[in-house]
């Protein structure tokens, strides 16, 4: 095992452990702030997966902006000293049954399945074939993402200003 | 030696994770939060196909528009939770069921 | 580049959502009128560049990623229509009166947009964009009553659980995408054939199937994807219900069928092939009839007429679902005429819902009763609207029930068809529940007239004429569909 292979189980670990955590902290703040370091192991997989402009999207975007949204969501919808959060156990087991169900055929899928392979390649900076590609063969996405954006901008802003005409 | 097999176990366990989280919290953030798992997951899934599996990056292109969603999606989710918790003062999916049916044997909302 | 000269329609789209967008910010007293006139006159315009452009070559758009073609052009001027008529049904509704009604037309047109581009997908990243797109912007239409808890609610649940299905979509997208190497419809249905699917594989493409499902089914209401029905239906504006139950019902099943016909059929000669070891139609036809059944079972006891409609359209989609899984081309050319009539069905029930809340201020059934003496030509209407429902000859839903039974049937599956004739029947029961507490029973005390004005009178004379005549002049419609059907081979 070298060091890199190493590294990469450290931080496997810290992703499901902090993603579990999230689901299972019974504190609102603690689930948040474990969400930080799953979004953080995630970018490192891509790293792993040479996707480095993608690793600094996630970070970017995901720490930087999706998450700050869900704490401003946690901080805005509680009074500031009942920040727990108390789930009732027996809608826990259930839930843990089904989800225990779904990983284990995703993990026999996962590793029985006869994958589409090619070959082993090189692993080079991404960011100047995705400035080509999102100006060529995915423009039409590039496009309507921002679309998608400006709806997303349009609606919150009416949901949630205040004065009742502009 | 890392192979896809990893990648992908990794991401079904998020996904698990997700799922667990979106069955059995309450608070509508907290559902969110399950909701992210789920999203990160299948763009893990992406990214380690893209590499292992095509020969572009059509995988993280589509992962990159993924992310765009999701960050919309968290939006406007959020701008509803804070509209909810204006009319409510509360998050609490359990206390937000004013649209149960009038009859008992029909089929009910999420579960929660 | 070249492109861009048959996306005309989307273009006016977005030209015009920008414009609203600016009017609404900048002539404050124009824009009641000229926000609705805006979007009314960019709807005609992209119907008439979809008629205009020639859809018949099958084409290419930008690199892959959509398709020109009959099935589209369909679908295009179904779902134009479709928000046309909802456009016009709005104006007068009491409860957009009260909040600003700006964003409204813009977020239609774009949700329009998403919904065009949805019809077109052959690239499993624009299809996941294009379905986003009209799931967010339907999210913020359900909740547009931010001062009303219901519909706060609705639109709260709708997002949860619509983040769910279209994230496990995607993870099967995902899985798909590893098995063939290819994010194109086609290329992902040539990788299938050639290498075949052996073993274990078989389990990873049905559950990857099912996932991208969770999906699809969450768009068109099919069971077990359909929990959020119920309460988004009664809680949003009922011009946004009755949006909800035709547009994007209709295009989730337009992405249901490129998927699994152009993704996962070989579609080339006559006889239409499984892709080998995957029975998708086995469990099409589960969920078919899973559908139909707790659709019409829940149904039975609503009181609220919108809990009811919105039931009653799970059920629908049922029907509509019977005809894919007979792998013809036959049961295509069913599933676009029924959508077709159920789009006059539905959203002429649901005008006469907005019309009597306007000045009742209720949705219950037994507010409905004695209807017939206020106002005939409501209860009139609002019969023909259940009776072409209910499938009852010489109804357009007779007409729209009767090609999918015999497309069922033609293939041997004739349990599938009694099934479906039983739930026509138990839903009889439902839908004549309406029209007896209208014609049949006292009224609770309100005993004045209702006026209709004349705007919603013209529109559900619209609405009635193809009700009552398509069973007539049907010959149009069935040529029309056969020929978007024909993408597919086999006709």
């Amino acid at each position: 095992m070298s060091a890199s292979d190493i590294i990469f189980l450290i931080v496997a670990v810290v992703t499901v452990g902090s993603a579990a955590i999230v689901v299972l902290s019974r504190s609102l703040i603690y689930s948040a702030f474990s969400l930080l370091f799953t979004f953080f192991g995630v970018a490192i997989i891509y790293v792993y997966l040479g996707a480095d402009f993608l690793a600094g999207t996630q970070v970017l975007i995901y720490v930087g902006g999706i998450l700050v949204l869900l704490l401003f969501g946690v901080m805005l919808t509680h009074r500031l000293y009942s920040l727990n959060l108390r789930t009732e156990t027996f809608q826990v087991i259930p839930g843990f049954l089904i989800a225990l169900a779904v990983f284990i055929s995703l993990a026999l899928v996962s590793t029985r399945t006869n994958w589409h392979v090619v070959a082993d390649k090189p692993l080079v900076p991404t960011t100047d074939t995705i400035g080509t590609l999102f100006l060529t063969e995915y423009l039409l996405p590039f496009e309507i993402a921002s679309i998608l954006l400006l709806v997303a901008l349009i609606g919150a802003a009416m949901l949630v200003r205040r004065r009742a005409d502009i | 030696m890392i192979t896809l097999s990893h990648y992908l176990l990794i991401s079904a366990a998020l996904f698990s994770l997700g799922i667990m989280g979106v069955l059995t919290r309450k608070n509508a953030v907290n559902v969110l939060m399950g909701i992210e798992l789920i999203l990160n997951s299948a763009n893990i899934n992406l990214v380690a196909f893209s590499r292992y599996s095509s020969n572009g990056i059509d995988g993280q292109m589509f992962a990159i528009i993924v992310i765009v969603v999701a960050a919309s999606e968290v939006a406007v989710a959020l701008a509803m939770v804070l509209t909810m918790y204006r009319l409510l003062r509360t998050v609490n999916l359990d206390q937000a069921d004013t649209l149960k049916p009038t009859c008992k044997v029909c089929a009910t909302s999420i579960p929660n | 580049m070249q492109s861009l000269r048959y996306f005309y329609p989307e273009l006016t789209l977005i030209v015009a959502m920008l414009l609203v967008v600016i009017a609404d910010i900048s002539f404050k007293r124009l824009r009641s009128v000229l926000n609705p006139l805006l979007t009314i006159v960019s709807l005609l315009l992209a119907a008439y560049f979809t008629a205009y452009i020639n859809h018949s070559q099958e084409a290419n758009l930008f690199l892959g990623m959509l398709a020109l073609d009959s099935f589209a052009q369909f679908f295009k001027l179904f779902l134009l229509l479709a928000a046309f008529l909802v456009v016009l049904g709005s104006l007068q509704s009491e409860e957009l009166s009260q909040v600003h009604q700006g964003e409204f037309f813009a977020l239609l047109l774009a949700v329009t947009l998403g919904m065009l581009l949805m019809a077109n997908s052959i690239n499993l990243a624009i299809l996941y964009l294009s379905l986003e797109l009209v799931s967010l912007t339907s999210y913020i239409m359900v909740g547009y009553l931010k001062g009303d808890r219901l519909s706060n609610e609705a639109s709260l649940k709708y997002i949860l659980f619509g983040a769910i299905s279209t994230g496990s979509m995607l993870y099967g997208f995902s899985l798909i995408y590893g098995m063939t190497g290819s994010l194109n419809l086609y290329t992902i249905r040539d990788a299938f054939l050639s290498q075949g699917v052996q073993g274990f594989d078989q389990f990873t493409t049905l559950l990857a199937l099912v996932l991208a499902l969770a999906g699809f089914g969450f768009k068109t209401a099919l069971v077990p994807f359909h929990f959020w029905c119920p309460d988004v239906y009664a809680g949003a504006p009922t011009p946004v219900t009755a949006f909800l139950s035709v547009a994007p019902k209709a295009a989730g099943f337009g992405i249901l069928v490129r998927f699994f016909f152009s993704g996962m059929t070989q579609t080339t000669g006559s006889e239409w092939g499984l892709v080998n070891g995957i029975n998708w139609p086995l469990v099409l036809i589960g969920i078919s009839v899973l559908t139909m059944t707790l659709g019409n079972v829940a149904a039975l006891t609503q009181n609220n007429l919108k809990r009811m409609l919105a039931y009653s359209s799970i059920a629908q989609a049922g029907y509509i679902l019977m005809g894919s899984v007979v792998l013809t081309g036959e049961g295509l050319k069913s599933m676009l005429i029924y959508l077709f009539v159920y789009l006059f069905m539905n959203l002429g029930a649901f005008l006469v819902v907005t019309i009597i809340y306007n000045s009742d201020k209720s949705f219950e059934i037994g507010d409905y009763n004695g209807m017939f003496k206020r106002s005939p030509f409501l209860a009139f209407a609002m019969g023909v609207f259940m009776l072409s429902l209910t499938g009852i000859p010489p109804f357009a839903g007779f007409l729209g029930k009767l090609y999918v039974f015999l497309a069922v049937i033609e293939k041997g599956l004739i349990w599938f068809a009694v099934v479906g004739t039983l739930n026509a029947a138990l839903a009889a029961f439902y839908y004549m529940r309406v029209i007896k507490a209208m014609v049949l029973e006292e009224g609770n005390g309100n005993v004045a007239p209702l006026q209709v004005s004349f705007l919603n009178q013209a529109l559900l004379v619209a609405l009635l004429i193809p009700n009552l005549l398509l069973v007539f002049f049907w010959n149009p419609i069935d040529r029309w569909t056969a020929s978007s059907a024909r993408l597919f081979g086999g006709l």
